[in-house]
């Protein structure tokens, strides 16, 4: 039978109430602002969800101005433009007074209300420095967890304890229960408390790669000199940096573990950076090559691609002449993002026919 | 300025010379560049309109000279038409009031050549006059401190004539231009009057990049061939030299001014063909601190 939803009672917190809890409130004077961050959100879904989420509180508070700022997101102005004239179309005009749509860039803020002041800007300067210092780790970390497992398996390397999950990804012992719990189906799980992947869990990776391009860290270089240095010089470059935070992935990875790999060139260079600390320094890219500059738009045809390491532990494989390897398990993600697919089959391929050990 | 194929222009250089003096001849500046970088394609032109042409080594750079005059005289070379420095001077005349050597092929103004002398061994400092005495009147060669750098292992071409190494040039202009000067050019380049030093260390950039085109890590070759001829020619103050070098490279790529009159001059000029941005004359100077500047810094300090 089909029943008429009806509004509930009043006076209940927003989160019970609507689902919604709000990343900072801001009170000065006249002035009272609810404020959602959303970090490295690329997904229009994303921000409608959270922009009606806003409305709804906007509703129930008519003195509230509110903001959903976008921070890390390659959405771009004309795009966000478009979207909250789409919303203008929708929601209620006193809402929509007060409602913005703020973008975090590293120019400045876009869209953001003139009249709330500078010290509106430091509060916020400051509530977003600290979410990204909490970041998304929870979800991070149970990425991370998932991918040592793989490793692990990848690797024949055997089955781990939950306590050496937590040193190695840099984790609290109950996340990395919950991280094994959602694959707990995938596992053998031993009397002495170590647990191994049962064989290669095709869906877990598949939901990773799908996920992968919103939650891994990429940042993408192009070459703005004209005369673009070819992988293989940068590569040498970096052996002669010697920074042992960095390490090489990508089809460059994955020939240091599969040399059959079928692709000829080097059609980009993909780095990890290991920054367990949430810093990610890119001071090193003009030493690498001052001809390097962030890519404006994700399509640019990159020289370079950085991928950023949250867990504590590297598992890099050291090589010679300087040069150290990202693991497999990042490898085949670099050449997931850099939409090499039959290389990627292929190098999951040879390492799942190659493991050695036994689970 | 004119588009000329270095190849045909140092044919027929070579040719005007006479054959025993072919020797004491060192091509430098864009056409020497032009030859070494555009010389497997004779179709790739040139914009310039001087062909620097150094006697060498100074000892014998004055017999030399006059040979090469009076020769190119005879084949009715012509002065370069100038009011100031149009005819010769005499035995009275002032070293510094002589004019240059700066001739004409016969029938064509396109471009001139411009004799100029190696620097003595030691004691030369800035910019120098050597008397040359020839049978046409008294004119003067003129020579720059660091201009026996290029004397380093010039590369003999197929006419017989050398051509400096690009490396050379590079070092010689950095060593002339530890700041950005006020002076400006004699002349116009592309309709604009430009300051020297930007001039030359633009010509820097342009070579760095030529080079890099032809291998993307040539110029970390750079720094132990500065470092060897720096340690022949300057045998007591090398180091020192070798910490100078880049002073106004760095000052010059922090300038956005003064890069986009070295990119101008590029443009007007070796770079012709390539319209680079100043950001990307700019990539290629940084490229050449790292590669170069920077290693011959840390050789000198070890």
């Amino acid at each position: 039978m089909n029943r008429p939803l009806t509004p509930g009672p009043a006076n209940r917190s927003d989160k019970a109430d609507i689902g919604y809890e709000a990343d900072g409130y801001w009170r000065d004077g006249n002035h009272h602002v609810i404020v959602e961050l959303k970090s490295g959100t690329h997904s229009f879904r994303n921000v409608r969800a959270s922009l009606l989420g806003l409305a709804y509180r906007l509703a129930r508070e008519p003195e509230d101005r509110a903001l959903l700022v976008l921070t890390d997101s390659r959405i771009t102005e004309e795009r966000l433009h478009a979207e909250l004239q789409l919303a203008g179309q929708t929601l209620k005009p006193d809402v929509m007074r007060r409602l913005s749509l703020v973008l975090a860039t590293p120019e400045g803020y876009v869209g953001l209300p003139a009249e709330l002041g500078s010290n509106f800007y430091d509060w916020l300067d400051d509530l977003i420095a600290n979410e990204a210092s909490k970041g998304s780790k929870p979800r991070m970390s149970s990425d991370e967890v998932f991918k040592v497992m793989l490793y692990q398996w990848l690797l024949g390397k055997g089955p781990v304890t939950a306590d050496w999950i937590t040193k190695t990804v840099g984790c609290s012992y109950p996340t990395a229960a919950r991280a094994l719990e959602r694959i707990g189906h995938a596992l053998v799980r031993h009397r002495d408390r170590r647990s191994v992947l049962r064989g290669f869990p095709s869906e877990q990776w598949k939901r990773l790669v799908t996920m992968s391009d919103e939650t891994r860290e990429t940042v993408h270089f192009v070459d703005a000199s004209g005369q673009a240095r070819s992988p293989q010089s940068l590569l040498r470059r970096l052996a002669a940096l010697g920074d042992d935070r960095l390490a090489v992935g990508g089809i460059e990875g994955a020939r240091h573990y599969y040399p059959g790999v079928d692709l000829v060139g080097l059609p980009r260079l993909d780095l990890t950076l290991h920054s367990p600390d949430g810093h990610v320094d890119l001071g090193f890219i003009e030493r690498l090559d001052p001809g390097l500059v962030k890519a404006d738009q994700r399509d640019a045809p990159a020289a370079m691609a950085l991928h950023v390491l949250r867990r504590k532990v590297t598992l890099f494989d050291p090589g010679e002449n300087g040069l150290q390897w990202a693991d497999p398990v990042e490898c085949l993600l670099d050449l997931h993002e850099a939409r090499l697919e039959p290389q990627a089959k292929e190098f999951l391929n040879f390492l799942i026919k190659n493991r050695s050990g036994t689970a | 300025m004119n588009l000329l194929s270095p190849h045909e222009i140092l044919k027929q250089v070579a040719a005007a010379l006479p054959e025993e003096c072919r020797a004491a001849v060192i091509v430098i500046g864009s056409l020497a560049a032009g030859y070494r970088y555009f010389g497997s394609d004779p179709a790739s032109l040139v914009q310039t309109k001087d062909v620097d042409c150094m006697l060498s080594p100074h000892i014998k750079a004055v017999p030399a000279g006059k040979a090469v005059a009076e020769s190119l005289f005879r084949a009715n070379w012509q002065m370069r038409e100038d009011a100031k420095w149009g005819a010769p001077g005499t035995a009275e005349t002032p070293v510094e009031q002589l004019p240059l050597v700066r001739l004409h092929p016969p029938g064509s103004s396109e471009w001139f050549i411009e004799l100029m002398v190696s620097p003595p061994a030691t004691g030369a400092r800035g910019k120098q006059f050597v008397r040359l005495e020839t049978e046409r009147g008294h004119f003067g060669l003129c020579s720059f401190q660091y201009l026996s750098l290029v004397e380093v292992q010039p590369i003999v071409t197929e006419y017989g004539v050398a051509i400096a190494r690009p490396e050379m040039m590079a070092l010689a202009n950095l060593l002339h231009h530890p700041v950005i000067g006020p002076e400006n050019i004699s002349g116009l380049i592309g309709d604009r009057g430009l300051r020297r030093s930007n001039k030359d260390l633009g010509r820097v950039l342009a070579l760095a990049f030529l080079a890099m085109r032809e291998d993307e890590d040539a110029l970390r070759g750079w720094a132990g061939a500065w470092v060897e001829a720096l340690q022949g020619r300057f045998p007591a103050e090398w180091a020192t030299l070798c910490t100078v070098a880049g002073q106004g490279l760095r000052v010059l790529l922090e300038s956005p001014a003064d890069m986009e009159e070295a990119a101008h001059s590029c443009a007007n000029g070796l770079l012709a063909s390539y319209r680079l941005t100043p950001q990307q004359l700019r990539i290629a100077g940084l490229r050449l601190v790292q590669d170069a500047v920077e290693p011959l810094e840390a050789m000198a300090r070890a």
